[in-house]
């Protein structure tokens, strides 16, 4: 399990490695001091694991999360914030308080080795399978094969996930490269629908396709687009 | 709501009581005898919820006890003679005589003028029994939401005594030292060791500080370098520290915990958020027989002045304005874009 781990305090990075050093299993591939580092980290190392703090200089653990595409496991270490990380929507995310106890380690570190834990970021050139999202003071992982439909606002992309719409802070092209193209269509300019939540799809005039999704709206498909969809779908 | 019923249902009962009686032992018609008391029944729901009017509106609950007395018995009288003029007049009105049949026969024996008193002492009676259950009711209302309120209000006043101690131990700071501390005892023992003194010394001078303790400059500029060593050691080179202490500024007495107070904000909002870190610049002199103290810190360019932060200084404008009235002062000067200056000025 290759990790890295994320503190502001030299003293807090050094007491960790000290904890993790006791498991054979865990290789510590790198330290970062603010969020920034630990972004660099991310990209250059791909580490299965990181353990991140949450008040650093320059910016929170949250604001890491957000700034990446593929997100690793996370595991927090904070002194007195778990509250926040309680407080926030933020599903399958462990925390450690720190000072740790190194039995807590060990559960937390068993808990992410178990083959049921939720995929780790793999390799760099697979599609993205969960997303980091903030909006306003709530946080979530959205696990991507549950959106129904991705709409383009502006610069940005609201999700129709369940029944939650976060907003996410980048442009549907530069998200779209990155989805599963087995699993997720560019039905129109502003929308990419799952086909996994396709219900129904009924014929327009010239040539376009109307698509009805479970428990969501009815979406349309332009004309060139219907071409590829049907080639797509074998309707 | 409970009033209103018991109202209505009190003056139903006498309202019947009355007419029946009429017409049974009296031999008056259904129609005379409900005409009479339907009236002074009606009449006597608008005399009492006067009366409860001026109880409430006058705070008479809140009064003691001879001057409820006094107003208590001064307002049956009053309306008990309203009712009684009332009755008289109307049973005149529908029987042709002052004296409404049921009381003449009841009092039969009695000579008019007897039976007449007898009605007045029936109606103080009555409106006295009435006032009696009123406030028997409403005193044992009142006594019961005043505890209720007495005991939401030490509720409140330990939480906010809890919320007070926990923001004075500073819990993000106690956990990360001891963090830091358990890294430092398997790689500089005798740091760590010196690092516990000074924790000790820490918690123990803010477990002892109250609010209107005065200590000397020289006893506080002790807990700040105590704390500032602390966060030495979690921040490392980020932290860079500056005294400028005048001897004659050491011997003040000052508010204690005060200076600490405006030195944890310079690092938490100041110093910590910031990547390169800082120099805290902590000065202190007596100018025109005035302390100044000044907290000077570099801060984040996008100052998002956080709650906690308006707080901590509310709590210390507040506590100094207690002890020294307008005499002393605190401010918080962020026009400059980057850096924090704090200063107080208290007298001699």
């Amino acid at each position: 399990m290759r990790v890295l781990v994320v503190d502001d305090e030299p003293l807090a990075r050094r007491e960790l490695r000290r904890l993790l050093d006791a498991f054979p299993s865990v290789q510590i591939v790198g330290e970062a001091g603010n969020i920034d580092e630990a972004r660099a980290g991310i990209e250059r190392l791909s580490p299965d694991v990181v353990f991140l703090d949450i008040q650093m200089p320059g910016g929170t653990g949250f604001d890491l999360l957000t700034q990446l595409d593929r997100v690793p496991r996370i595991v927090f270490t904070t002194a007195y914030d778990h509250y926040a990380v309680k407080a926030f929507d933020v599903n399958a995310l462990d925390y450690l308080l720190k000072p740790i106890e190194p039995e807590r380690l060990a559960t937390t570190l068993r808990k992410i080795q178990s083959p049921a834990s939720s995929p780790t970021a793999a390799a760099t050139d697979a599609p993205l399978e969960q997303l980091f999202i903030r909006d306003g003071p709530r946080c979530w992982f959205v696990p991507l094969r549950e959106v129904s439909v991705f709409s383009s606002e502006g610069n940005y992309v609201r999700l129709s996930w369940g029944k939650e719409r976060p907003l996410l802070g980048r442009s549907l092209v530069s998200l779209e490269e990155k989805l599963d193209p087995q699993r997720f269509f560019r039905a129109n300019r502003s929308q990419v629908v799952n086909l996994d939540f396709i219900q129904q799809v009924e014929l327009g005039e010239g040539g376009r396709l109307y698509v009805q999704l479970r428990d969501g709206p009815e979406i349309e498909v332009s004309r060139r687009q219907a071409r590829l969809f049907r080639a797509r779908t074998a309707i | 709501m409970a009033y209103w019923v018991l109202q209505l249902l009190g003056w139903g009962f006498y309202f019947y009581a009355q007419a029946s009686g009429e017409v049974i032992f009296a031999s008056a018609s259904w129609e005379q005898a409900s005409t009479l008391w339907g009236s002074v029944c009606v009449a006597g729901i608008g005399l009492t919820h006067l009366l409860r009017w001026f109880v409430k509106h006058h705070r008479w609950l809140s009064l003691p006890p001879t001057a409820l007395l006094g107003r208590v018995i001064a307002g049956t009288l009053i309306i008990a003679t309203a009712s009684y003029v009332l009755t008289i007049a109307l049973s005149q009105e529908v029987y042709g005589t002052p004296v409404p049949p049921i009381t003449a026969a009841f009092y039969q024996r009695l000579s008019f003028s007897e039976q007449l008193r007898n009605l007045y002492i029936i109606k103080v009676l009555l409106y006295a029994v009435w006032i009696a259950g009123y406030l028997a009711f409403a005193m044992l209302r009142h006594r019961y939401q005043s505890e209720l309120r007495q005991a939401q209000l030490g509720k409140a006043l330990q939480t906010a005594e809890l919320r007070l101690l926990k923001a004075q131990l500073n819990p993000h700071f106690l956990f990360n030292a001891l963090n830091g501390l358990r890294s430092l005892i398997a790689d500089e023992p005798v740091r760590a060791r010196e690092a516990v003194t000074q924790l000790a010394r820490m918690l123990r001078y803010t477990l002892a500080s109250g609010d209107e303790d005065l200590v000397s400059l020289e006893r506080e500029l002790e807990m700040v370098d105590d704390y500032l060593a602390l966060e030495s050691l979690r921040l490392a080179e980020r932290l860079r520290i500056e005294r400028e202490i005048a001897p004659a500024a050491r011997t003040v007495r000052l508010p204690s915990m005060l200076l600490q107070t405006l030195v944890e904000n310079a690092l938490k909002h100041g110093i910590a958020p910031l990547k390169e870190g800082g120099t805290l610049r902590i000065a202190a002199q007596v100018v025109e027989k005035h302390l100044v103290l000044q907290v000077v810190n570099p801060r984040p360019p996008e100052d998002t002045k956080s709650p906690s932060e308006g707080l901590g200084l509310r709590n210390s404008t507040e506590r100094l304005r207690l002890l020294f009235g307008t005499r002393a002062s605190l401010r918080l000067d962020l026009s400059q874009a980057g850096q924090a200056t704090a200063e107080i000025r208290l007298p001699l």
